[in-house]
């Protein structure tokens, strides 16, 4: 297993050069105080959910999945494989944000650094929560299907929200809920985190069967 | 000797296309050709042997255990490499090393300098042959006992081609190793395996010993009426143009000793496949 995560990095190796190139320079765009720093987070955030979508994309290319399913690995521990990658990936986006946020602090730049620090911390969840969304349509229909799969979702999610949201009055009714508490806004990421370790094991599941009855 | 690889049954059907039953037995220490034209089921059939694709019936036995427990002693060469164009040479031996036990980091490297193979080399560079190299020293490094070979040797020239078929020959010295290889180049074939498998349309036509099969069939040139008074039982089929017509015949030497007079000439692998798929079934 632990050879199917290194060849997952490997193969990442360029883009994940030229993304810490982009952090550097968003870096220096926030030191200058042209953007706010929290923006580094939300790149992160990005760059994380692209990366797992090209894996899948470059080993169709390759056809690694035939090559792949001949190793002594298993279908299983090939898809934990890929898990553990994605959530790598966004462990270290995390750090790698936290340490740009360490050198703005060091140098007087963050203001606030603990705020920062769970911006960086919730974006790195959205990006787990993300990619649990993903990888089953990745295992289910292939890089180029999933895109568009994942598109329709995510606009019948709206679609459904909007309809939910309709007969209370729309946005307007979200503003009458009020400002939230600040235990409430405490609560939040310890409620995403349980979120995300569910989601992230239903779409395990769903990963593991997908790719349990592919046919290569 | 035992049985490398052990085939009962095996199928695998399509909407179009349905391979099998398939019984095929090879022993250690030896090598089988599989033979057969574009989509006559050789690629499905080493998929499903490794459950890459999931047979619809029958058993597989490799090395005496199930597919998934001999994988770590087979070594696998498909008609491509699939390794990732973003990898570099040395990447496959990061990768690798860690998927199988009895990866030999050295051995890896002694085929890299044999194949002409650079590490450093990104895998993108390589021409289709030296890719066909690197995907061999990747089936060999971790010292398996059966090889399982698709289309392997195609695309390299005939000197290193010559090079590997000599690699594998080496290789089923040894007892306890086998090979199975599918191949266009049934010249190599020729010179290698012991035992011929051809596929047609999915169905195994014919399964034996490779000098038995060459010994036992042969090529009659004939003229038309000759051909009209031979007994049909010995004939498998016929090809005819405006004056003269050919025959692949089996029982070679009974067929000589009935019919002096006609000439019976070696058949080779080509063109058994050829009169089996072109040729008129008598």
């Amino acid at each position: 297993m632990t050879g199917l995560v290194i060849k997952d990095f490997l193969i990442l190796r360029k883009s994940l050069r030229s993304y810490l190139m982009i952090l550097v320079i968003y870096t220096a765009i926030a030191f200058s105080g042209f953007w706010n720093a929290s923006f580094i987070g939300g790149f992160m955030m990005v760059m994380v959910s692209v990366l797992p979508m090209n894996v899948f994309a470059y080993d169709k290319q390759a056809k690694w999945d035939t090559y792949g399913l001949a190793l002594p690995v298993g279908r299983t521990k090939t898809v934990c494989a890929r898990y553990l990658c994605v959530l790598l990936l966004c462990l270290g986006s995390v750090v790698m944000a936290a340490m740009a946020g360490a050198v703005l602090y060091a140098m007087g730049r963050l203001e606030e650094p603990a705020e920062f620090l769970i911006t960086c911390a919730l974006m790195g969840l959205l990006a787990v929560l993300l990619n649990a969304v993903i990888l089953p349509f990745l295992y289910k229909f292939g890089p180029e299907q999933a895109r568009i799969a994942l598109f329709v979702l995510m606009g019948f999610i709206v679609l459904l929200g909007w309809l939910f949201l309709i007969p209370l009055g729309g946005i307007e009714w979200l503003k009458t809920l009020g400002e939230p508490t600040p235990a409430q806004i405490a609560s939040i990421p310890f409620i995403a985190a349980i979120v995300g370790v569910v989601l992230l094991a239903v779409s395990f599941l769903l990963s593991r069967h997908f790719y349990g009855t592919k046919d290569v | 000797m035992t049985n490398c690889i052990e085939i009962k049954g095996l199928a695998k059907e399509y909407k179009t296309f349905t391979l099998g039953p398939i019984d095929l037995t090879v022993p250690g220490g030896s090598i089988l050709g599989l033979i057969g034209e574009n989509g006559a089921g050789k690629t499905t059939l080493i998929k499903s042997m490794l459950g890459i694709t999931k047979p619809s019936g029958g058993s597989v036995t490799l090395l005496g255990t199930d597919p998934d427990h001999a994988k770590e002693d087979i070594g696998v060469v498909m008609d491509d490499c699939f390794f990732s164009e973003y990898l570099r040479v040395r990447d496959v031996n990061s990768v690798l090393s860690h998927v199988y036990k009895g990866w030999d980091k050295g051995l890896f490297a002694d085929y890299l300098d044999k194949f002409g193979l650079s590490g450093a080399k990104n895998i993108k560079e390589l021409s289709r042959g030296m890719r066909m190299k690197l995907s061999l020293a990747a089936a060999l490094a971790h010292r398996p006992r059966l090889l399982l070979l698709d289309e392997a040797t195609a695309g390299l020239d005939p000197v290193v081609r010559d090079e590997i078929l000599d690699e594998f020959l080496a290789f089923v010295s040894d007892e306890e190793h086998a090979i199975l290889i599918s191949s266009h180049i049934t010249s190599d074939l020729e010179k290698v395996a012991d035992y011929i498998a051809y596929l047609h349309q999915g169905k195994l036509l014919m399964c034996d010993e490779k000098d038995m099969l060459l010994e036992s069939y042969g090529r009659l040139v004939c003229t038309k009426a000759d051909l009209e008074q031979i007994d049909r039982g010995y004939l498998v089929s016929t090809r005819k143009s405006q004056y003269s017509a050919e025959a692949l015949i089996r029982h070679k030497s009974d067929f000589k000793r009935l019919y002096p007079r006609l000439t019976v000439e070696p058949v080779t692998l080509d063109e058994l496949m050829v009169f089996v798929v072109k040729g008129e079934k008598t």
